[in-house]
């Protein structure tokens, strides 16, 4: 929790407001399989109960999504980080933080938080193996004052997973 | 055997109507690539599909009908692709047993042209291009790569914050990046991507919506500076500061101590303030002070609501004309940008052969 709550956020613009709420319409006709929102009235944050697909390493698995959003939403990415107890993943932190480049470098405002969700399960799907990062400790480590996981310098080096 | 003849015949005759958008793979049986447009007039601006089908004929041509798929197609969601084939596919099992690879691509182009308009929603925010009762939709942008549809504004938006983020980049990358200039190019390159399938555009795509958004901003931003007026000069304090001005404006005047506007006085260069029809030009009757009195009141209410205004006129009436085509109806947005857009096309043209 500590990661997203440490950077006080503007309010969304009127049409961030806008495009969640066309987005949100669209969710509860069309939600992602998987996937259940839970309703708040905050529209600015999203908490996201993701299921582990059938078949996979984390088969009947449940565990949240928080997604924040910022004031210029889409141009700008949304935060998106496990809620901890964080899933066991090569690409996923012990705090919640998420290694997947549509987050970060390679967003894109013609993304929806509808194919976020099915890039995140599509990752955790396809992992072979339940670990954590080999530089878990020391990235957790750093983000202990808050920081929010779109102030990392990521590298994406692994596209297998 | 002269079945195969008819079939090269007919295999001829396809090429000479379809030229160089029939890739020809084999003659005998005939199998060939044919990019499809739809028809408007070799007009690109009108035209939001694309396709390229393949047809295949097996050896029991024409008795079996020939195998239709899609290749490329540019604009069209699954659900059309797979229309696009099966009519085709239908039309073909109509056409049994005669030589129909002609018929087959009229039909082709038939239903293309049928399904040439953009699809759905505007993925920036989601709202549809084109609204149902098409009176209020917003003007809307093609990037020629890919037909991929967006909202003037909402790509503008779009662009600008990029430019925004390169602004704010710009000390940052060259305090510390050692290799900025490959850096930057790949920026630049990354940058003219479209949103959603980061294929890259033309940098003439954006430029092209830029003008046309200056042009329409001018208008709507008139406009909505109009209705703010409109709304402030309702409002209960402007009418009591209207009647006091007002009041005061008498007294002035029947002290003798008001300075008259001359009513030609240049504001900006060329703009002059409209003459009213009936001015006196002298005050000696009782009549002529009358109908000067009420001029006045009518132009100090013009003035206390002119000052944001006036500054406008020259834009507003610049584009009032646009203005016209932008929201009365798409088809003439889409001509007026018409010769524009052709023009990059044969620009195109000329730089790839």
């Amino acid at each position: 929790m500590s990661a997203s709550s440490a950077s006080s956020r503007k309010t969304l613009s009127k049409i961030a407001c806008n495009r969640l709420q066309k987005e949100l319409a669209e969710w509860q006709v069309n939600p992602p399989a998987g996937f259940k929102h839970k309703v708040t009235d905050n529209l600015q944050r999203w908490v996201i109960e993701v299921i582990g697909a059938p078949g996979t390493l984390y088969a009947d698995e449940t565990y949240n999504l928080q997604v924040d959003f910022p004031e210029h939403y889409p141009m700008e990415a949304p935060q998106v980080i496990f809620v901890p107890p964080a899933p066991l993943h090569p690409h996923i932190y012990s705090n919640g933080h998420i290694c997947l480049d549509i987050l970060y470098d390679s967003w894109s405002p013609a993304m929806t938080v509808s194919s976020i969700c099915i890039s995140i399960l599509s990752m955790l799907s396809s992992s072979t193996v339940k670990q954590r990062p080999e530089d878990n400790d020391r990235y957790v480590k750093n983000c202990r004052n808050g920081r929010s996981p779109k102030e990392t310098r990521w590298w994406f080096h692994d596209d297998k997973v | 055997m002269a079945e195969e003849e008819e079939i090269v015949g007919e295999v001829e005759a396809l090429q000479a109507v379809y030229g160089d958008d029939c890739l020809l793979l084999q003659t005998y049986p005939p199998s060939f690539h044919l990019h499809i447009k739809p028809r408007t007039a070799d007009d690109s601006s009108q035209q939001f599909v694309e396709a390229i089908i393949g047809i295949q004929a097996g050896s029991k041509y024409p008795d079996e009908p020939p195998a239709i798929r899609i290749i490329d197609s540019k604009g069209l969601d699954e659900q059309r692709q797979k229309q696009l084939i099966s009519c085709i596919s239908e039309r073909a099992s109509e056409l049994s047993s005669c030589l129909m690879l002609v018929a087959l691509c009229e039909e082709a182009v038939e239903r293309l042209s049928s399904m040439n308009h953009p699809d759905g929603e505007c993925p920036l925010c989601l709202y549809p291009l084109v609204a149902e009762d098409s009176g209020s939709s917003e003007p809307f942008m093609k990037l020629m790569s890919c037909f991929h549809c967006f909202h003037c504004e909402c790509i503008i938006r779009w662009w600008n914050w990029l430019e925004l983020l390169k602004e704010s980049d710009a000390p940052t990358a060259s305090g510390s990046a050692s290799s900025s200039g490959s850096i930057r190019d790949q920026d630049e390159e990354s940058r003219r991507k479209c949103p959603v399938c980061r294929k890259s555009f033309l940098a003439k795509d954006i430029e092209h919506v830029l003008d046309f958004v200056k042009t329409q901003h001018a208008v709507t931003s008139s406009r909505s500076e109009v209705n703010n007026e409109d709304k402030i000069l309702s409002s209960v304090s402007e009418k009591l500061r209207r009647a006091k001005f007002d009041a005061i404006l008498k007294l002035q005047q029947e002290k003798g101590g008001l300075i008259e506007i001359k009513k030609h006085e240049v504001l900006r260069p060329g703009i002059y303030l409209p003459q009213p029809a009936a001015l006196p030009s002298t005050a000696s009757t009782e009549e002529a002070k009358e109908q000067q009195d009420k001029d006045l009141a009518a132009n100090s209410r013009t003035n206390s609501s002119g000052s944001t205004n006036k500054p406008n006129t020259s834009r507003a009436r610049n584009s009032s004309t646009k203005k016209h085509q932008g929201h009365n109806s798409r088809k003439q947005v889409a001509q007026s940008s018409r010769k524009q857009v052709t023009q990059w096309v044969k620009k195109e043209n000329s730089n790839a052969t």
